[in-house]
């Protein structure tokens, strides 16, 4: 499918060597959002849970300290710019890659909290996207392999061969894997019951973008 | 479609699809072991070994432009290692933390009866073999290197371990594990800002190696006294 036709008018081209990255509405509305969403993370204050206790007249304070949540932070602004970048480039490698980065970061986010099940939910769901990383960059490779180039412009012209709908389809695995939807979010929900919402909430916000806009790179390289 | 030189060789050509098998192959019987095995630290490896058939798929294409694809894909593999292994570490910490004596031997010791042995040569004789094969790490460097001192650490751990002392080197590796890090990314920086330095870029990168194998060498061992602990 054509770009136009996906993301409504062509704005500009930025030309980068081989790959030229293309401005559509679209891809500029995501990006503003996440950028502004990043922004407003980076000023907010975290919030504290608490927890009622049974059979005791006391509540516990679930807090983030000063420490951590500095790194919290720093760690969720990265993993903001990383999604930001997922929306706007124009290089199939490149996505797969800010996505496994914003994986990463996914993890780092929680990886100093102090309750253990989150860790435990956290370190499966890094298992589960180091495994949907063979499905994720292997299909890359695969649609590389079939078409000869990587760039997004280019490949929505291209006519589907078999072996690019086989790499799609292992893309999308790897895609719901990487982000924690469907069949993996056992895993992922986890992730959330801890303190500290505004950067827990980044974890959410960033897979649901990244479909959003593996959707429309999917169409781009099928039809 | 696909435009191909004139000068690949028709061998080279028939073997993607093998390669691409291989790796898809590999990938399967990965994660068929993943579904068997129980021990966290048995998963964390053989979650690497995916890692490995997915260079394999990557790397099949055998372009130039699949080499530049290759290096992101290790390095974001790796990458991953170490934020899962970060994530097992800040889980025993905090697991110890709620349980100080949990890292204390319960039942299962080198002796069965009390064996107060206050020999001189128990004291030093594992701390010198330890140093020695550290040393001999560094001397070597690189991925050999790596091994050794790794080794040598887990020896260290192993043989405070035996005299039940409290081992608590974990928040150590962790540090130097980042910082290993980092000197692998100066030396292949320190490579493409400034080629006339290639020895002095060649020797970071190779002690940063040598660090990061290091560490993880050391760190599997001890989390694999911790599963063994368990049972």
């Amino acid at each position: 499918m054509d770009f136009v036709t996906l993301g409504g008018n062509l704005l500009g081209v930025i030309p980068l060597g081989d790959i030229v990255l293309y401005l559509t509405p679209f891809n500029l509305f995501l990006f503003a959002v996440l950028l502004g969403f990043t922004l407003l993370i980076a000023l907010s204050k975290p919030e504290t849970q608490v927890e009622a206790t049974m059979h005791y007249l006391y509540n516990t304070e679930v807090k983030v300290g000063p420490k951590e949540l500095k790194q919290r932070r720093f760690l969720s602004i990265i993993c903001g710019i990383a999604s930001a970048g997922a929306m706007i480039t124009g290089d199939l490698f490149n996505f797969t890659l800010f996505m496994a980065l914003v994986g990463i970061l996914n993890i780092g986010i929680v990886s100093a909290v102090k309750q253990t099940s989150v860790l435990n939910s956290a370190f499966n769901y890094g298992l589960i996207a180091m495994m949907c990383s063979l499905p994720l960059f292997g299909g890359a490779a695969i649609i590389l392999a079939a078409t000869g180039t990587l760039s997004l412009a280019v490949l929505s012209q291209m006519p589907a061969s078999p072996m690019v709908v086989f790499g799609a389809v292992l893309m999308l695995i790897g895609i719901l894997g990487e982000s924690g939807v469907a069949p993996f979010f056992a895993s992922k929900a986890e992730m959330f019951r801890t303190a500290g919402s505004p950067y827990i909430v980044i974890i959410h916000l960033s897979s649901l973008f990244i479909i959003v806009r593996a959707v429309e790179i999917l169409l781009l390289v099928l039809w | 479609m696909v435009v191909l030189p004139v000068v690949v060789p028709d061998a080279f050509i028939s073997m993607y699809l093998p390669a691409i098998y291989a790796g898809l192959i590999v990938g399967f019987i990965a994660t068929m072991a993943i579904a068997m095995k129980r021990e966290e630290i048995h998963i964390l490896i053989l979650t690497d070994l995916v890692g490995l058939a997915m260079i394999f798929v990557v790397s099949a294409v055998g372009t130039d432009l699949a080499e530049a694809l290759i290096l992101p894909g290790l390095v974001v593999e790796l990458a991953e290692t170490l934020a899962i292994s970060e994530i097992l570490i800040t889980r025993e910490m905090r697991i110890i933390e709620q349980n100080p004596r949990r890292n204390l031997p319960k039942s299962s010791s080198l002796f069965p009866q009390p064996f107060a042995l206050n020999m001189e040569i128990l004291n030093t004789a594992p701390n010198f073999i330890a140093l020695l094969l550290i040393g001999y790490g560094i001397f070597l460097t690189g991925f050999t290197g790596g091994a050794v001192a790794g080794g040598g650490i887990v020896l260290y751990a192993l043989s405070k371990k035996a005299r039940g002392l409290p081992v608590l080197m974990l928040d150590g590796i962790a540090g130097i594990s980042g910082i290993s890090w980092c000197l692998w990314i100066l030396g292949f920086l320190l490579f493409f800002v400034a080629p006339q330095y290639w020895l002095l870029s060649l020797f970071i990168a190779a002690c940063g190696l040598l660090l990061k194998v290091a560490s993880k060498v050391g760190l599997i061992g001890l989390l694999m006294r911790e599963d063994i602990d368990r049972e």
